[in-house]
């Protein structure tokens, strides 16, 4: 292998780019990335850039080092796996002998082009200015994005309203949880609608929830995300029906090319979450690298989320049957480490307003990741 | 020599900083971050840079 070409711009692909070369690679890695922007994070995007506490460059992630070249502003339109070449949208053809796919996800839409949505820098900047001047808001869709969204709106002192065909949370995270985090919405001055008939866009202002037609200044839709993989339609890549790119547990997708992120789906679901992107991106260049003597990876299922005052850390698969044992602290304090035992000898462990090392999380939740190779 | 900047108002302990450069990062009883060194040496850059890049809520710089 000479030449690897990683197709995506964020987490997952410079990690992966990272880890080719910590694992020895001294071809040439070319990362190419739609985006206009240096690498950033997302996850701050919906809590501090959106608020406004924090400006955007704060979100900004380090340069890939000086032997990887970083495009920006280079779209992928195409691949040909036979011939192993990447198409960009103006024209230019990138051949490879290794690929990354780390394309990611984008937001989903209900209305088309003109939903206020958070996915990306500029959707986050977009947001936040017509925050500034709005008195209300109707946010549609109750999962971390939605609530997280919610709750940031209600500290810049909005109106807030957050719509969804179920309870909020309550999918992600099972119904004791949920149920605890939206009391905590409620205190914080969060109205929940659960509008199971269905809900309709009717305008820039206005949302039908079966009967009632809801008014606000602003509404941001915050209904999932999708995979980016029309580029990949005609490849002949293995698609799930929700358009995720199937790997295996070593991230590989076919002879020479692998995937990481929330592109990827695996044994029959996408995990679009950040520590996910990280371990993937580092599993997939060892895929590729090592081929079949590659290790499969240990997934860490590690959630966390910031909303309505409660800071959420998660070790262990989600969601949650049942109700837990208490390990500390109090649930009407809503302050308390928390563990569910599931059937089988695992465990997941939450620590809700409850500062305890990750590490010491993890050995009560999901148990403890094998240690990190040195590098990347 | 390049510096290792930590917002710790930023900081949410998620330790993916110490599960990639666990000899500079370190995460205490508390769950608070601390650095066994401030300063990067040049064959320690590419791991802190790693690092750096894992935190998911950008709470760290390396300022050269
Ligand atoms: C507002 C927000 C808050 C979040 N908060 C949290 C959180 O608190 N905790 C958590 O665990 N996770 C959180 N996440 C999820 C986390 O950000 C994602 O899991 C992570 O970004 C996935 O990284 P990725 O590299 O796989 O994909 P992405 O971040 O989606 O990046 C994909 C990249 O590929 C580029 N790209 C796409 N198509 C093409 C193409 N055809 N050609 C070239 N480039 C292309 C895109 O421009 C983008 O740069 C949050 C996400 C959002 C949007
Ligand atoms: S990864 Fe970031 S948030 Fe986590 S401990 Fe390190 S600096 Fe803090």
């Amino acid at each position: 292998m000479r030449r690897i070409v990683v197709v995506g711009g964020s987490i997952a692909a410079l990690t992966a780019a990272e880890s080719l070369r910590a694992g020895g690679f001294d071809g040439q890695v070319t990362v190419v990335s739609e985006e206009p922007h240096q690498p950033y994070s997302r996850v701050p995007l919906s809590k501090g850039v959106l608020a406004g506490r924090e400006p955007a460059k704060s979100a900004l992630l380090p340069a890939p080092g000086e032997d990887i070249e970083f495009r920006t502003g280079a779209r992928a339109v195409r691949l040909d796996v036979r011939g192993r070449t990447v198409t960009l949208a103006d024209g230019t053809e990138v051949p490879y002998d290794g690929l990354v796919v780390a394309t990611g996800a984008r937001a989903r839409r209900l209305t088309g082009g003109s939903d206020l949505v958070v996915r990306t820098l500029d959707d986050a900047e977009a947001l936040a200015s017509r925050l500034a001047t709005a008195r209300s808001a109707i946010v549609l869709g109750g999962g971390f994005l939605g609530m997280e969204v919610a709750t940031t709106c209600r500290a810049l002192g909005l109106e807030v309203t957050v719509v969804d065909l179920v309870p909020p949370l309550l999918r992600l995270l099972g119904p004791w949880l949920a149920d605890l985090a939206v009391a905590a919405a409620r205190d914080h001055g969060i109205r929940v609608r659960v509008a199971p008939d269905g809900v309709t866009v009717v305008g820039e202002h206005r949302v039908r929830c079966g009967e009632s037609v809801l008014e606000a200044d602003v509404i941001v839709c915050a209904v999932g995300d999708v995979p980016n993989t029309d580029w990949l339609r005609d490849s002949g890549l293995p698609l799930d029906a929700g358009g995720g790119l199937v790997a295996d547990a070593c991230c590989r997708v076919a002879p020479g090319v692998v995937a990481a992120g929330d592109v990827v789906s695996r044994e029959g679901r996408r995990t679009p979450h950040w520590t996910n992107a990280v371990e993937q991106g580092r599993a997939a260049a060892a895929g590729l690298l090592e081929g079949a003597s590659a290790r499969p990876y240990r997934p860490d299922p590690y959630f966390w989320t910031e909303q309505c005052g409660l800071d959420i850390k998660i070790s262990g698969e989600l969601p949650l049957t049942g109700p837990p044992d208490i390990l500390a602290g109090s649930v009407n304090d809503r302050s308390a480490l928390l563990r569910w035992r599931h059937d089988g000898g695992a465990a997941t462990a939450v620590a809700v307003n409850h500062r305890l090392p990750v590490i010491k999380l993890k050995r009560l939740g999901a148990g403890v990741p094998a240690p990190a190779p040195a590098r990347t | 020599m390049s510096r290792i900047l930590v917002d710790f108002d930023r900081c949410e302990g998620h330790g993916l900083c110490e599960q990639t450069a666990p000899e500079v990062f370190r995460l205490d009883d508390e769950g608070e971050l601390h650095l066994t060194r401030e300063e990067v040496a040049p064959e320690d850059e590419r791991a802190v840079a790693a690092a750096v890049r894992v935190c998911p809520v950008a709470a760290l710089k390396v300022r050269p």
